[in-house]
């Protein structure tokens, strides 16, 4: 085996393959798009008039609709596009990742490993 | 003739961004950090580079999935920022280099690396989150951007990314004028932005690599994106970027300075090299 990645599981891990950017391809061009005020602002006019126009089918315009991050991830969105969703609906990556995680964000904030003592800070 | 007179390796985040645009650089959670990659500041301001070609991986920003690349060069001789989604921050765009990059894209494809070069290139947090950390001067030198693909996978090996900083030094090396040129490589260090394991760092990993790029990068090489990702979590693979860097330097280099702090979703951490 190579040193490429070829799906070797990863506990708690959906790693974006080329298989999940072909299955993700219509809600990630969706987010790509969003790289634009004029396009966020339609966007956020009419959520679903605009996804129409990218293909997404029902069930992808409803994952988005319940900002379902998990469910986005599992239908291959690549998390760094749909952050530009996120951004665009007033939420950011701590509030993604704890819907992730199955928490709320208050128990994410207080128990991150961060805060718990695990970061050490180094010099030299 | 040019000649490498640094490098820097280091982690890039939209966080870093955000701190430094709400001007947390003397909040609690935050001053660790800018105090900590101060004396990289200092030592960049005293270096003066000419020229800084910078290794880090766009998120979406200039390149999407219809057409990305495993590699792309900027060959241009200005470099706006990118709409990442949040609207564009108060910066200038960036100096670029034509000439020299059209240099490198020679001497890169003539050492078998093929990069798309791009005469247009915005470029994202992978350079504009780091920078205005590194110098109070907007900007103290011209950049040349490579853009590597860490995101979607089948990426370049841990091998390549060595190589690649090789053939990089083999161009700076080989163009005519003088010229003091200062390589950067950005991204990591470990973190884990989905999934259950959403938050994942590993501070003790992160440390490790720092330790063994400096004095064993080759064993770096050795590892597998898949062993990368289990021990700094699926998004730091991202941090395989630095080995460029750090071959770009020679066998042997002379650590400026090191500092890593992990307050949050991500470990910081910087290396400043100059060559031994």
């Amino acid at each position: 085996m190579g040193s490429t990645y070829r799906d070797e599981p990863i506990a708690g891990t959906t790693v974006f393959t080329g298989a999940r950017s072909h299955q993700g391809y219509r809600i990630n061009k969706l987010a790509m798009s969003l790289t634009d005020q004029a396009k966020r602002d339609a966007f956020r006019a009419d959520e679903r008039g605009y996804m129409a126009k990218f293909g997404l089918t029902e069930r992808e315009m409803d994952l988005v609709a319940r900002r379902d991050w998990t469910g986005l991830v599992d239908a291959g969105g690549s998390i760094y596009v749909l952050l530009k969703i996120a951004a665009t609906v007033g939420q950011n990556l701590l509030q993604i990742g704890a819907q992730m995680r199955g928490e709320t964000l208050d128990a994410f904030m207080a128990g991150r490993p961060g805060k718990q003592g695990t970061a050490v800070e180094r010099k030299g | 003739m040019a000649r490498i007179v640094g490098g820097i390796g280091c982690s890039h985040a939209p966080s870093i961004a955000h701190s430094y645009d709400r001007k947390l650089q003397k909040d609690p959670m935050w001053a660790p950090l800018y105090d900590g990659w101060e004396p990289a500041k200092e030592w960049l301001t005293r270096l003066k580079p000419d020229l800084m070609v910078v290794v880090y991986n766009d998120h979406m920003n200039r390149f999407f999935f219809d057409a990305y690349p495993s590699f792309a060069l900027g060959a241009a001789d200005r470099y706006p920022q990118a709409d990442e989604g949040w609207g564009p921050r108060d910066f200038p765009d960036f100096p670029g280099h034509a000439a020299f990059s059209w240099h490198l894209a020679q001497s890169l494809v003539e050492d078998e690396f093929d990069p798309t070069i791009c005469q247009e290139m915005s470029v994202d947090h992978g350079i504009l989150s780091i920078l205005p950390l590194l110098t109070d001067t907007h900007w103290p030198a011209p950049i040349v951007p490579i853009a590597a693909n860490v995101i979607q996978h089948p990426i370049p090996t841990p091998r390549r990314f060595f190589r690649l900083g090789e053939a990089i030094r083999r161009a700076i090396e080989s163009y005519p004028e003088d010229m003091r040129v200062l390589v950067v490589s950005t991204g990591g260090m470990s973190h884990q932005l989905h999934g259950p394991r959403f938050g994942f760092l590993n501070p003790d990993w992160d440390n490790e690599f720092m330790d063994r790029l400096e004095g064993d990068p080759i064993s770096l090489t050795k590892l597998t994106h898949a062993q990368y990702m289990e021990r700094g979590g699926a998004e730091s693979v991202e941090i395989v970027m630095w080995l460029a860097m750090r071959s770009a330097l020679g066998e042997k280099v002379r650590r400026v300075h090191r500092h890593y702090y992990a307050p949050m979703l991500t470990g910081y951490g910087l290396v400043a090299f100059e060559g031994a």
